[in-house]
């Protein structure tokens, strides 16, 4: 079971609204490397993983995952505040404000909705842990790039946070996967 | 450096274990993405 | 919300990313000893730290004392505050 905790993980600021960036961040709220495949990824396929190790660490990764959602939910929130209609139109978000106004939705930057199908549960260990190590280091790129086309100060200094977030993530499932390789070696001797 | 530790395998992916040795204080930590200097990785932003 | 509050909510969310991350690397490394003392008190500063948040600001999690009236529900919600 889960309980919410009233705060942010990180005291995620954003500079001054602007659309153009929400627009581009909100895939790592609904995209395929974004925050909610990550989150749903880890706590899907913990229940096959064989050793505690593994279960521990993707219940707690993603458990955090879902923190880091929201984090990028209020970025995108105050990177949109205050924004007017016209404005809204000129930077490209027209078709999302027809069907969300400025409500979160789980999309990537194109519009296309969030499905099951960006993550794997495939019921071995040793195929789930790569996948969530690329994951890691496809969520860390899509950070540097977000990064690149931000000159936003304040919201890079969160999409840092988030970015190293995703190294550290990597160095656990690279750990979690010698102790299952480990694991499956012992079992075939017996 | 390319010669083959014996303890290594063909056809298998190798991360290193991290060894806890220092943290950075809370805060330093926070701000930084991680407590483990170790693990610590900044990106620098492209300017093209 | 002013300076103290502030202050002393950025000060939990520290003292909880440090129990984060020492919680995560136990996972991998259940027998390190040090890492574990240090997990332990880490989670007491935490515990800490909220306790006296929500003395002084009204719950952050499901199970804190709340005042009257309920006050779980007031304002403001994580992303409505101003972290500068």
């Amino acid at each position: 079971m889960w309980f919410y905790e009233k705060k942010l993980q990180y005291p995620a600021k954003v500079g001054r609204a602007n659309l153009q960036m929400a627009k581009f961040l909100i895939t790592q709220y609904g995209g395929p490397d974004g925050e909610l495949a990550a989150s749903m990824r880890y706590l899907t396929q913990r229940y096959t993983m064989p050793v505690p190790q593994a279960k521990g660490l993707l219940t707690d990764i993603g458990t955090e995952e879902l923190a880091h959602l929201e984090i990028i939910a209020t970025l995108v929130y105050k990177l949109m505040d205050g924004a007017s209609v016209d404005e809204i139109k000129r930077a490209g978000l027209g078709a999302y404000y027809a069907d969300h106004d400025k409500a979160l939705y789980l999309v990537n930057g194109e519009g296309v909705p969030w499905t099951a199908a960006y993550i794997q549960s495939k019921g071995d260990p040793i195929a789930d842990l790569h996948e969530d190590m690329a994951a890691e280091e496809k969520a860390r790129a899509t950070y540097e790039w977000l990064i690149n086309l931000s000159d936003d100060p304040d919201l890079n200094d969160t999409l840092r946070f988030l970015r190293q977030r995703e190294v550290v993530h990597f160095q656990r499932f690279g750990e979690a996967l010698q102790i299952v390789q480990n694991y499956l070696d012992c079992k075939k001797v017996y | 450096m390319y010669e083959m530790n014996q303890n290594l395998r063909l056809a298998r992916a190798y991360v290193p274990f991290q060894v806890f040795s220092q943290r950075w204080e809370p805060l330093e930590g926070l701000m930084k993405g991680t407590i483990f200097p170790e693990l610590y990785f900044p990106y620098k932003r492209r300017e093209y | 919300m002013d300076r103290e509050q502030l202050a002393l909510l950025k000060e939990l969310m520290a003292l909880e990313f440090t129990a984060l991350e020492l919680h995560l690397y136990l996972d991998t490394h259940p027998n390190d000893q040090r890492a574990l003392m240090e997990n332990n008190s880490a989670c007491q500063a935490a515990q800490a730290a909220r306790e006296r948040y929500e003395s002084c600001y009204g719950p952050l999690t499901f199970c804190a004392q709340s005042g009257f009236p309920w006050q779980w529900i007031s304002d403001p919600w994580p992303w409505e505050i101003c972290y500068e």
